[in-house]
């Protein structure tokens, strides 16, 4: 019997080599390890052996058994696998076409410098302010010091709509408004974006209407330097850690110091280019110490209180820092230029 | 304002620097040098000759032979083609050798005979013509008789000379002259200035009598005083190229000494026929409205009232400080004249000059009124420059009036101390501000803790102790301020929950691959109607500019569609076909017409969608965007903006939609939107394939948008899925249907979908089958098959009732 139970196991370790796929290998199993197995059929005639053989027989046949079994999980192992690889060979695809895409969006360049300038100023504890694009006269212009027939409207051509209503010209007409707003106010720090008009014809440089950002600061002993301090600390935020500001006499109405700002060119880095006009400094606001008589207006002590205003046109910083040559793509939205900002990430 | 090197070292000595060095510090110090440019680039070898003989060339009909004589030993010969050339003439002669811009002269053959060298036209010489008095464009260039044979023509006509453009501030009108650039430079760099002296000249016996009367407030100073004897001609050419530099063009020698005196002074003068004077009365007066007068110009003008005439007893001669009346215009056979420098109303010279639209460099100064001290220098200038290039006499003794001749002749300007560091951030010592005042040329008085500056009164802009504490940080240099951070509480920077809001959408859409566009607010009327909105439309009416530059953009936008579909349009015509844009932009809503009041301005989010959803892979079908597409994005937008109260899209008629594709949405009542696909006409209208439009208030949805910082519990029991398929009219909305559902669905249904809709084979005719997906979720206890059954049932038997609905088989 034991000759038998070895002969069993050489002969199924044989056939199982064999089987070549997982239909045969359950053929294989059923016939000689299941209930009605060949093995099962060896045990069954145990009760002919001796009291004493039969446990010997019995170890010999757990043996032949465990021996099957894990042949058995080996081979159905490596058929699975086997079977796998067929069907993976089956699944192959060309891993080099594209993916599918999805539309990439962009935000609008001069939404995107407004978001950056207005990010800058947060951090430095700013307010973002907005206010009425169709303007008051007296807002716009007089209470900017700038009475009827003041020389310096002419500065700027102004769309109006009735005598007293027009579209503004600037932000500043928020100074006025934020100071009457914000009375007795004795700390105030805000920003103003937003779309201002001019009566000008459109050409490369030139748009009826263009962006800016106003500033505001106002407090006990607010000095000029503070005003070149934190547009320096800007200047860095915006164009560059190294970047240097200087300060140059100006004049506006409203502001008494006033001052243009220029920054290092951002092209050439200060040595002279075509942009810079070989200066190696590019304006890119103007500034001032307010004028004592707009503060007066709103009923302010101009002894008590100084500030600092500033503006900036965010179509010439985007202008600059993007190397776009016309402030009038900025409005034809050509979608070929608009869909590269989606890929900037500043 | 342009001003040349060598104008301004006649009055202010910086031989010493560059005028590139010159130009750095003014610019440095507020007085920017705009552009800098060579008055003529390019010239030598080209000197003054005389004409000595011209005979026919033998050989040509257009050419003359020419013997010139140019100061040496030989006579030149040079064949000419000019049909101006005369013997006697004085002209430029380029010699052999010689440099022109853009050529050089070389010895030639002109039809057989030799040329050594060439008669010169202005244009020749790179001046511009335009400037010139035609008769001397037209051929050769003729000098003056005194013009010195064998003279350098750069010394003679002074082609040597930067010319200077500066980029003036408002403020700054003291630099419309010569004499205030020159102040400016010397007190930059601490030198002197040296103007003329002119002394007005008295006469004991007046020759020709003028009395002068001023009737109006509106003109503080007048001086005049008649010259006589005059001979018309052209004034000497280094005055003539000197105005030409600055871009004034040469009249004659009158007009041209009375530009050149306005230049140097900055004080307009004019002179007018003393002949045509009615009783050798001036009055300056205001016009009679409707009083008429022909000015230099030829053309005829109405005045009013405000307006200042310069008149005599019988008619106006002048308007004052615009222009001159044509009956007093001096003319060839002119030989007295008045000479006037006046001061009038700044602010009355600048309305009539616009009101005419007249423009000029006097009605420029004016305008922002002169120094009243020069007002007699510049007078007694101009006399003197008549009597020794124009043969003048003096015929009067002149005439004073008005108290602006003392008056106000410096201000006094009280400036703290220490008001100077308080405001801009760094000490000035009492030296340096003292060396500020000194180098201005204005007189101070220094007090223990204050100066008090007298501002000098060709320096207007300085009126207040900030414009003094200005021109200290200006001389001392904008450099030396330093930087410093505001003191002061710490405050912290914060967006308010609208802008927070309008972030969160950009970037919402934005994720969603929508490109942001940003879109003029002054649109054309025009637009409107491309929409199909009629002119009478009861929608806000367009607010338009009273003076608009173009059709294009003459009011405002009340609808962000047009904006939109011109981008597509635009975009289309390169084929860009797969569009979705959005814009947050205003639109602008006037309550009434014309404004009393600032209207309605609204932000709106407004998106298009047109082409396909997706872009093209080799394994998908591109679908084309629909309603729906639009639709869902609205309301991701409503999602994302943290509005949780129901929204409910109604079937709108919207004139510029598709009639069955139009809705309007609404937040508890408020209608905060529309979304639609666009009108076939409208698409039309420009050039586009089907599009789909959005368009949300944003004031709207931030109202409606909720703070709410805690989030639901996660549920611990399972919830039940169940599917209902229901066959109802096809006419019914299917929004109706689901909210039918929800009134008898238990607060255990936690969520609805509707993931099938189906007509065909096995549903009537005029039917459709609507397949739901309920799912019911409750937060104590897991739901029976019994409870589910009982809620199904209920469900079907009020659909059943409300809606005719059945379960499909
Ligand atoms: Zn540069």
């Amino acid at each position: 019997m034991r000759e038998r139970l070895l002969e069993l196991q050489v002969q199924a370790l044989a056939e199982i080599e064999k089987v070549d796929a997982l239909e045969e290998l359950e053929t294989w199993r059923v016939g000689y390890l299941g209930k009605k197995g060949e093995l099962s059929g060896v045990l069954r005639t145990m009760g002919t052996l001796s009291v004493e053989e039969r446990p010997l027989v019995g170890q010999i046949a757990n043996d032949v058994r465990a021996e099957l079994e894990t042949a058995y999980q080996t081979r159905e192992k490596s058929l699975q696998i086997a079977a796998m690889r067929k069907r993976e060979a089956k699944e192959t695809i060309d891993v080099t076409l594209p993916g599918r895409k999805s539309w990439l969006g962009a935000e609008h360049p001069l939404h995107k410098v407004i978001r950056r300038i207005e990010d800058i100023f947060l951090g430095f504890g700013f307010t973002v302010e907005e206010g009425p694009e169709v303007e008051l006269d007296y807002y716009n212009f007089e209470a900017l010091n700038l009475p009827k027939d003041h020389p310096a409207r002419d500065m700027q051509d102004t769309f109006y709509i009735t005598e007293e209503i027009l579209m503004r010209t600037h932000t500043s007409p928020m100074q006025a408004r934020m100071l009457a707003e914000r009375y007795p106010a004795t700390d105030i720090r805000m920003i103003v974006p937003g779309r201002v008009y001019r009566r000008d014809d459109d050409d490369a440089t030139h748009s009826h209407a263009f962006m800016q950002v106003e500033g505001l600061v106002v407090g006990h002993g607010v000095r000029m330097s503070d005003l070149k301090g934190m547009l320096l600390q800007f200047a860095r935020e915006m164009f560059g850690e190294d970047q240097e500001v200087r300060l140059r006499p100006s004049f506006f109405p409203f502001t008494e110091p006033s001052a243009e700002l220029d920054i290092r060119c951002i092209y050439c880095g200060g040595s002279g280019c075509r942009t810079c006009k070989q200066t190696g400094f590019i304006e890119i606001l103007g500034c001032g110490m307010i004028h004592p008589n707009v503060l007066q207006m709103q009923g302010y002590d101009a002894r008590e209180l100084s500030g600092f205003a500033f503006g900036m046109g965010v179509e010439r910083i985007a202008m600059l820092m993007y190397r776009v040559e016309d402030i009038r793509q900025f409005y034809q939205n050509d979608v070929r230029l608009l869909e590269q900002f989606a890929t900037l990430t500043r | 304002m342009k001003i040349t090197w060598n104008w301004l070292l006649d009055y202010v000595d910086v031989s010493d620097l560059t005028p590139q060095e010159v130009a750095q510090k003014m610019t440095n110090a507020g007085i920017p040098v705009e552009h800098m440019e060579p008055f003529v680039d390019g010239v030598s070898g080209v000197v003054v000759g005389e004409v000595v003989h011209v005979e026919q060339h033998p050989n040509a009909d257009r050419l003359r032979i020419c013997t010139v004589d140019v100061g040496a030993q030989a006579h030149l010969t040079i064949v000419c083609g000019a049909h101006n050339v005369a013997a006697s003439q004085r002209v430029p002669v380029a010699l052999v050798g010689a440099k022109l811009p853009g050529m050089e002269i070389g010895k030639s053959k002109l039809r057989g005979v030799i040329s050594e060298g060439m008669i010169c036209s202005v244009s020749e010489l790179g001046i511009d013509p335009y400037l010139f008095p035609k008769e001397q464009t037209t051929g050769i260039f003729v000098l003056a008789q005194d013009a010195p044979v064998g003279e350098d023509m750069n010394v003679y006509l002074g082609l040597n000379d930067m010319v200077m453009e500066l980029e003036l501030t408002p403020n700054r009108s003291d630099c419309l002259s010569l004499r205030g650039v020159a102040y400016e430079v010397a007190a930059l760099f601490g030198r002197s200035v040296r103007m003329p002296n002119p002394q007005l000249q008295t006469l004991e016996v007046t020759v020709r009598d003028l009395s002068v009367s001023i009737e109006t407030d509106l003109c503080t100073a007048y001086a005049g005083q008649v010259v006589e004897g005059l001979q018309l001609g052209s004034a000497p050419m280094w005055m003539q190229m000197r105005l030409l530099a600055v871009g004034m063009r040469s009249i004659n020698n009158l007009v041209d000494i009375t530009n050149y005196v306005m230049f140097e002074w900055g004080q307009p003068l004019h002179a007018f026929n003393y002949e045509v004077i009615d009783r050798q009365q001036v009055i300056v007066r205001q016009a009679v409205t409707g009083e008429q007068i022909v000015t230099l110009d030829g053309q005829t003008r109405t005045l009013t009232e405000a307006m200042i005439v310069i008149a005599d007893p019988s008619k106006a001669l002048g308007l004052a400080g615009v222009m001159g009346g044509q009956n007093s215009e001096v003319t060839a056979d002119t030989t007295a004249v008045v000479i006037e420098s006046a001061l009038f109303d700044p602010l009355q010279t600048r309305r009539t000059g616009k009101t005419l639209q007249l423009r000029s460099e006097a009605g420029l100064r004016f305008e922002k009124g002169p120094d009243p001290t020069v007002i007699s220098a510049a007078l007694a200038r101009a006399v003197e420059l008549m009597v020794h290039y124009a043969g003048g006499r003096i015929a009067a003794s002149p005439v004073l009036l008005g108290d602006a001749f003392d008056h106000m002749k410096y201000k006094k300007v009280v400036v703290g101390t220490s008001r100077v560091e308080r405001l801009l951030g760094f000490s000035v010592s009492a030296r340096q501000m003292l060396d500020v005042c000194n180098r201005l040329q204005f007189g101070v008085e220094v007090e223990a803790d204050h100066f008090v500056v007298e501002v000098p009164s060709r320096r207007p802009d300085i009126t207040i102790e900030e414009d003094m504490i200005e021109e200290f940080a200006r001389l001392i240099g904008y450099e030396h301020i330093p930087t410093t951070m505001i003191e002061g509480p710490l405050t912290a920077g914060h967006l308010t929950k609208e802008q927070y809001v309008r972030r969160i959408i950009t970037d919402h859409l934005i994720a969603q691959g929508l490109q942001e566009v940003v879109t003029y607010s002054l649109v054309s009327l025009e637009e409107l109607s491309r929409i199909g909105l009629e002119p009478d439309h009861e929608w806000p009416q367009s607010i338009p500019l009273l003076h608009p530059l173009s059709d294009d953009h003459s009011v405002l936008r009340t609808t962000m569609l047009p904006s939109l579909l011109a981008v597509a349009k635009m975009n289309v015509s390169y084929r860009r076909l797969d569009l979705r844009l959005f814009e947050m932009g205003k639109v602008y809503w006037s309550k009434q017409l014309p404004l009393l009041e600032q209207p309605d301005e609204r932000l709106m989010l407004a998106g298009l969608l047109l082409g396909r959803k997706h872009p093209e892979h080799p394994y998908d079908r591109a679908r084309a965007y629909d309603f729906y597409d639009a639709k869902g994005i609205t309301e991701s937008i409503l999602a994302r903006t943290g509005i949780h109260a129901p929204v409910v899209f109604e079937r709108a008629a919207t004139p510029y939609f598709h009639g069955g594709q139009s809705a309007d949405l609404s937040i508890q009542g408020v209608t905060c939107g529309r979304v639609g696909r666009v009108h076939q006409a409208v698409a039309n209208a420009y050039d586009l394939p089907d599009c789909y439009y959005f368009e949300l208030d944003v004031r709207a949805l931030v109202e409606a948008s909720t703070n709410e910082l805690y989030v639901a519990e996660i549920p611990r029991f399972p919830g039940v899925v169940r599917d209902l398929a229901l066959v109802v009219k096809h006419e019914l909305a299917v929004s109706a249907l689901l909210a039918t559902v929800k009134e008898v669905a238990g607060e255990e249904l936690n969520a609805m979908n509707v993931f099938d809709i189906y007509t065909g084979d096995g549903i009537e005719e005029g039917d459709k089958s609507v397949a739901l997906r309920l799912f019911f979720q409750s937060l104590s206890r897991t739901l029976t098959d019994d409870e589910m059954e009982t809620t199904i049932n209920r469900i079907l038997t009020h659909v059943k009732s409300v809606h005719g609905a059945v379960l499909r088989e």
